[in-house]
């Protein structure tokens, strides 16, 4: 053996250092398309997490509907199983009837757009707070890739960071490492919108002179060839000019209310198909 | 052999269920770590080679499935696996102050690192995050890791119980 045996932990452990600290600082730099195997986990997880997510939706929605009528009169029990079952198909009903609205919304918009659209439902999403990101299930097999924006009737969501075949990762608009070219569009002032977390998002790099109010809307500006321009992304909802610096704080509350997403669009653009 | 084939299975459920059932728990707040925990406890009980592999496919999961930077897990987990490798070879490891307090620093450890990725990286501060998220954070899962701990070995204990009945007059 090269090795003595007794450095043969030490050797195990360099090599696995050495090899993920070379991964990190890779996917850092640059965005890369999700390699087979990353797909493959993705693709695997993906129905799992969806079976799951819907078993825990059924019990909980079991477990309000029906597990308090334990213990009550035969007649009580018949007449609120009744109500029961009347409200489900009341509320199936009636979210068959928000779901057309939004689908609506949603073929309306596509309308609007020039480019090719896919929709999408929302399968899970991270409930802590540090990475902000949704699950889709679209992926390469519809024509999704990494980098493609993607929208629901409010505005943009984000951009898609992993696919897999069958099912995409979603990075919110509001997470840190999201970095959007917009523009405000009553004064035309060109920044970065940048996420801040549970926060919404801070718009950077707009000149203390501008001008910039409350409520004034925030667009993408279509300069880095992400995003089309116009867009919606949000309103402002404060600026403030500091002491030192160049530059205003703008905070923007995103369009979106991405706890309730459901159904997206993701915009697919000839530009880099071939990648 | 079986060890290497079963791993990634019982480990992509793991994350499953933390990224599903227990990411219920967390109240939109703080995620209950237990794949932390399960490389801590490889530290404390595997070899370099078996502990390091369990850490880089647990770390691989993760990245794949809920981290926003390919690579970070991988990293963080296989450097947290040889840290416990070396906590254990100096002190016994089986106090349930030491595990907490330890599993609470790696916690820690690595908020830190992903604050300090973000800012020297992306250039994103986000500072705010380990007194909001990581300082919380290490406090549960160091109180819930000996228990967590202690269900594992009661796991391993069964595993590679032997065989008590007498044996068979011939």
């Amino acid at each position: 053996m090269l090795v003595p045996r007794k450095y043969h932990s030490l050797l195990v452990a360099a090599v696995l250092l050495i090899l993920s600290l070379a991964v990190l600082s890779y996917s850092a730099a640059r965005l890369s398309e999700t390699g087979f195997l990353r797909k493959t986990v993705l693709e695997a997880a993906a129905p799992v997490e969806d079976a799951v997510n819907i078993s825990l939706k059924g019990l909980h929605d079991a477990w309000k509907r029906y597990l308090f009528l334990v213990g009550l009169e035969d007649e009580n029990r018949r007449l609120r199983k009744q109500n029961a079952a009347l409200s489900d198909q009341l509320n199936r009903h009636r979210e068959g009837h928000i779901e057309g609205l939004r689908l609506r919304k949603l073929l309306n918009l596509t309308e609007d757009l020039p480019n090719r659209t896919v929709a999408a439902r929302v399968v899970d999403r991270s409930r802590t707070s540090l990475f902000k990101m949704i699950l889709i299930n679209k992926g390469t097999a519809d024509g999704l890739r990494v980098g493609l924006p993607v929208l629901s009737e409010q505005g943009v969501v984000g951009r898609i960071i992993e696919t897999a075949w069958h099912a995409s990762q979603v990075l919110l608009l509001i997470d840190e490492n999201s970095n959007i070219d917009a523009l405000i569009q009553r004064s035309r002032a060109q920044g970065i919108l940048q996420g801040a977390g549970a926060a919404g998002c801070n718009l950077k790099y707009i000149s203390r002179v501008e001008e910039v109010q409350a409520g004034d809307v925030v667009l993408s500006s279509g300069l880095a060839g992400v995003f089309p321009k116009g867009l919606l992304l949000g309103v402002v909802t404060g600026a403030s000019r500091r002491e030192e610096g160049l530059f205003q704080k703008i905070d923007v509350a995103p369009a979106v209310d991405f706890g309730k997403v459901e159904e997206v669009l993701a915009l697919i653009s000839d530009a880099g198909a071939d990648k | 052999m079986i060890y290497y084939l079963l791993l990634p299975v019982l480990l992509l459920l793991l994350v499953i269920v933390q990224i599903t059932i227990l990411d219920l728990f967390s109240l939109g707040w703080i995620g209950m770590e237990i794949s932390l925990i399960v490389v801590i406890y490889a530290g404390f009980h595997l070899d370099a080679l078996r502990g390091g592999i369990l850490s880089l496919i647990l770390g691989f999961f993760l990245d794949c499935l809920t981290s926003a930077i390919f690579g970070l897990y991988m990293f963080l987990y296989i450097l947290i696996f040889y840290l416990s490798m070396i906590v254990e070879g100096k002190v016994y490891a089986g106090k349930p102050v030491l595990i907490a307090s330890f599993t609470g620093l790696c916690t820690l450890l690595e908020g830190l690192v992903i604050v300090l990725l973000y800012r020297f990286v992306f250039g994103a501060d986000i500072l705010y995050a380990i007194l909001k998220i990581f300082i919380p954070q290490a406090v549960v899962v160091g109180i819930l890791s000996p228990l967590i701990l202690g269900l594992f070995q009661r796991f391993e204990v069964f595993l590679h119980a032997e065989d008590r009945r007498p044996a068979r007059r011939i």
